[in-house]
């Protein structure tokens, strides 16, 4: 990097080129003060705080736009400055109201901090201050446009940061105001990255609202608990509560970006279906036990199944939000003090499906995602993921690639966030992504666009030529949709780009990909030469890839998930299931609940007292993400600390806890007795993950539906995710229910108006598994013949219709809808 | 790279024109407007807003069928505009930013049109008219039906 000297306040500094005074100063620890400055956006210029003596240099010069140069000389204070800053002061203070006494902001104001410093106690200038009413109408955001000192800084975050552009500057001089276009309620994806950047009290988390002055709480930070981001939220307690969530500048590989997840969703811990004590099944209903009484009867009822039917009649569900440490503990203890290899988890509809993918094409047993990976490619393909939703702070490096010029083309169905911050929109009908990837390889190949040299060096490059071979451009047009002018100017571009990237997500709810779509998209890696890691596959929740990576999975002989929950035969006789709830969250609930009824014992380990905990024998009641100590796996492979920081609910203890002690009652000591001593263990095994040679090979991946639409069931169902939510977890969120609280059906106005569909009417949804109601939304970004539903919500039953897939083909739900 | 360059695409640049399109279509700055504008060039309709209500050429509400727009500036005012104003203001019977019972005229007190030269100057829908005087400024607008 090209380095400049200069001199700031006689100390000499060193900046990289092109750095501003600000920048330069700041990063050298000397402190300019700015309203309207973020180190994620360009310069405004708007405050005039920052301005310094620049000598040579008529006049002030405001630091944040001033390019530094060799050997220029700053003044950041002297009485000049001092001067000019206390006036700009008094003009703010004209019209920024002194209500700092019912403030939340206050105490950690930037303009209050500025006053005391540099402001005048008395103002030479009169004028009238606004009026306008605070705006509370909003969910978890509240606008108070009498504190805004259109600074700029919220309008700039959501338009060139996040991609939405929500609010904007309304009207012009004095009467200039925040707001959403035409005076509306806010209706955004409330990430709340505005009111991190807000310098005054003009923008709140609602949720926080008068709840406590800011020197009355403890910040601590922690790893987020819902996706595989792993971004650090700092969560303030009081009176050992979590009252509050933001992101910090400098704080954890977000650097101070958070989704409305990160931000809010802490108060899941605060549901009221909270375990607070074990229970056990008697005479039918579920009542209150002593964890010693619990573990007794969870001992003996084993050990009993076990004499009678062998250990291989056990099964267990491991948990991706449970630690590394708990699901470490759990298969150590089915895999010693049990003796099954029969443990699984919800991985394998989602994660799994990637994992073996990379398996069979790359050789690789570990393969996170890099951080910066979509920053370093000048050509990005998104392949049917909203990674904006599913990796909220991931997918904004996304976006972030986009401005700084890379080309970013997102084949979706669905006008999604990224697709609107896309450079191009490939619109394809859901599902036929991997017939995309094929006719793009197909057109590569015939024109010879690929790397010869090492692609037919590689196992299976015949085998895939061939498969190719009906993957012509027409014939992929017809599948999907794109026109084959646009398929061969894609694979043209893609093919001749300086660096590429392939990018999906794996989630287990989505059922427009599967193993065959990330197949397809390894072997386009390949064919051009490129290496493994340009293809990126996020693992999904906090701690997939630690559960992953802990042996939360068959390693012998074991049985899979779709064995364990989904065979006819019922060959399993009991059931450990930790921090899941399969009867929600899992496809086809009614097979799902046909086997747990059959279960001779069913122990469930949860934080809440989910469905499935209902149908238990026993129920063990488990420490909450921030009640226990341990590790998550990032999708990035960084392994983080979580920490207690406020005290258990009830009797509940951490999952790990429940193995140790689970195991001594069963006469079988684990020998680990501490999060240390896990720690310890584990480490080793995840030390040798990602060290084995690469071996590349070619996987030909066809396009197929598992189920197609027929005249009974015309439409496909796409279960997706939506930004506010994660799983199921987020619904026990009141912050996060308050913004999206129930399950919805988009669907076209075309198919609207044939089915005879009134917007934000109740429809009949009806798959050959069964029927469920759901509101209906009418919405252009949804193509025709298709319904977009998200699954985030028990109560919705939309896993009633769904069925589980583990292969190749994509699992699309035909179905039909009806006026209900 | 520390100072960070969006690469800009077109969309931004097109609103002014846009929205002087939509403005000849609607009339005036309506939320219709507005939000058509957005769809057009998939904008936020936050942005469009934000820039409609900055220029003092789009107007925040409905206006005649001919829009008298007179500089009231500084060389305009020196140059008699502040009587050209009031004697229009009497004539029709509204203030500025007002518009006539009949909805033939609308008055615009305008900020400087650039014609300092050759004050005072006036813009009536988009003609340019300049060394107005007391005479002339009404035999002008008798073109206006």
């Amino acid at each position: 990097m090209n380095l400049v000297e200069l001199t700031i306040n006689g100390k000499t500094v060193k900046a990289a080129k092109g750095a501003t005074i600000l920048q330069a100063a700041l990063k050298n620890g000397i402190y300019i003060p700015n309203l309207c400055y973020d180190r994620r956006l360009s310069p405004y210029g708007g405050c005039r705080m920052c301005v310094v003596e620049v000598e040579g240099q008529k006049g002030l010069s405001a630091a944040c736009s001033t390019q530094i140069r060799e050997g220029m000389v700053v003044f950041t204070e002297t009485p000049v400055v001092a001067k000019s800053r206390k006036a700009v002061l008094e003009l703010l203070l004209l019209h920024h109201p002194l209500d700092c006494p019912v403030c939340d902001k206050a105490g950690e104001c930037k303009l209050q901090d500025m006053a005391y410093k540099y402001g005048s106690t008395s103002n030479r200038f009169s004028a009238s201050r606004k009026d306008e009413p605070e705006r509370l109408d909003s969910p978890v955001v509240e606008r108070n446009p009498n504190r805004c000192i259109l600074c700029g800084l919220c309008v700039r975050i959501c338009q060139d940061h996040q991609g939405v552009g929500a609010i904007n500057f309304i009207g012009r001089g004095f009467k200039t105001k925040i707001s959403p276009a035409f005076e509306e309620t806010l209706d955004c994806e409330f990430c709340g990255q505005c009111i991190d950047v807000c310098p005054v009290g003009a923008l709140g988390s609602k949720t926080y609202r008068f709840m406590s002055r800011v020197w009355y709480m403890n910040e601590e930070e922690m790893i987020c608990p819902y996706c595989g981001c792993g971004c650090t939220t700092n969560l303030s307690v009081r009176q050992g509560k979590i009252i509050r969530g933001r992101g910090k500048e400098g704080v954890g590989i977000n650097d101070g970006d958070l989704c409305g997840k990160g931000r809010y969703g802490f108060d899941y811990i605060y549901a009221e279906n909270r375990l607070k004590t074990p229970m056990i099944r008697k005479e039918g209903n579920l009542v209150r036990a002593s964890w010693d009484e619990a573990l007794k009867y969870v001992a003996e009822r084993m050990g009993s199944i076990i004499e009678k039917h062998g250990p291989a009649s056990v099964g267990a569900i491991g948990s991706q939000r449970c630690s590394i440490e708990d699901n470490f503990m759990l298969q150590k203890f089915m895999r010693e003090a049990v003796g099954t290899d029969n443990i699984d988890s919800a991985a394998r509809f989602g994660y799994a499906k990637a994992h073996k993918a990379m398996e069979k094409s790359f050789g690789s047993d570990f393969m996170p995602i890099g951080w910066e990976a979509p920053l370093n490619a000048k050509f990005l393909l998104v392949i049917e993921s909203d990674i904006t939703s599913a990796m909220p702070v991931w997918g904004l490096n996304f976006i972030l690639a986009r401005n700084n010029g890379a080309h970013l083309a997102v084949a979706d169905s669905k006008e999604t966030k990224l697709v609107r911050n896309s450079s191009q929109w490939i619109r394809l009908v859901p599902g036929t992504g991997v017939a995309l990837l094929n006719g793009m390889m197909k057109v590569i190949i015939d024109e010879g666009l690929y790397d010869k040299e090492k692609a037919q060096g590689i196992q299976n490059f015949s085998a895939l030529e061939s498969s190719l071979k009906d993957y012509t451009p027409a014939a992929v047009s017809a599948i999907t949709g794109v026109s084959e002018d646009e398929i061969r100017n894609l694979a043209r571009e893609y093919s001749s780009a300086k660096s590429r990237l392939v990018a999906m997500t794996s989630g287990a709810s989505e059922n427009i990909k599967s193993l065959n779509t990330m197949l397809a998209g390894a072997n386009l890696v390949m064919l051009l030469g490129d290496s493994p890691d340009t293809l990126q596959i996020p693992a999904e929740f906090s701690n997939t890839l630690g559960m992953w990576s802990a042996g939360v999975r068959p390693a012998e002989q074991g049985k899979e998930m779709q064995e364990m929950l989904y065979a006819k035969d019922a060959s399993l006789k009991a059931l450990y299931i930790m921090g899941e709830n399969p009867i929600v969250t899992f496809h086809d609930v009614a097979a799902v609940e046909n086997t747990l009824k059959g279960m001779e014992l069913l122990v469930v380990q949860d934080i809440f007292l989910t469905d499935t905990a209902k149908m238990a024998d026993v129920v063990l009641p488990a420490c909450s993400w921030a009640e226990k100590d341990g590790t998550f796996m990032s999708a990035a492979g960084a392994v983080q600390k979580i920490r207690k920081i406020v005290k258990e609910t009830g009797e509940a203890i951490p999952d790990w806890e429940i193995f140790v002690r689970l195991s001594k009652a069963m006469g079988k000591d684990l020998g680990l007795n501490s999060v240390a001593e896990i720690s310890a263990q584990v480490s080793e095994k995840l030390s040798t993950l990602g060290k084995n040679d690469l071996k590349l090979s070619f996987n030909p991946a066809a396009y197929e539906l598992i189920e197609n639409s027929s005249s009974e069931f015309p439409m496909l169902l796409v279960t997706a995710n939506i930004l506010q939510h994660s799983g199921a977890l987020s619904s026990l969120s009141r912050n996060l229910d308050s913004v999206v609280s129930d399950a919805y059906l988009e669907l076209s106005p075309a198919d609207a108006e044939k089915y005879k569909i009134i917007n934000e009417s109740y429809v009949k949804v009806i798959s050959k598994r069964g029927e469920i109601l759901l509101k209906a939304i009418i919405s252009n970004e949804v193509p025709e013949k298709t319904v977009f539903v998200p699954i985030h919500f028990a109560h919705a039953k939309v896993n009633t219709l769904t069925y589980p897939a583990v292969n190749g083909g994509i699992p699309l739900v035909p179905v039909r809808i009806e006026p209900a | 790279m520390i100072v960070k360059q969006r690469a800009y695409e077109a969309k931004e640049a097109l609103l002014m024109p846009a929205l002087y399109a939509a403005q000849r279509e609607h009339g005036w700055m309506s939320p219709e407007a507005m939000k058509s504008v957005a769809r057009a060039l998939d904008l936020p309709p936050a942005t469009v807003k934000g820039f409609a209500t900055f220029y003092d050429m789009f107007r925040k509400k409905p206006v005649g069928k001919h829009v008298i727009q007179l500089c009231t500036n500084v060389t305009c005012i020196l140059s008699g505009s502040e009587d050209l104003l009031s004697m229009l203001s009497d004539k029709f019977g509204i203030a500025p930013n007002e518009t006539t019972t009949d909805g033939r005229f609308s008055l615009v007190a305008m900020e400087c049109i650039g014609a300092c030269g050759t004050a005072p100057a006036m813009i009536v829908n988009t003609d340019f008219y300049e060394n107005l005087t007391k005479e002339s400024i009404f035999s002008i607008l008798e073109n206006y039906k």
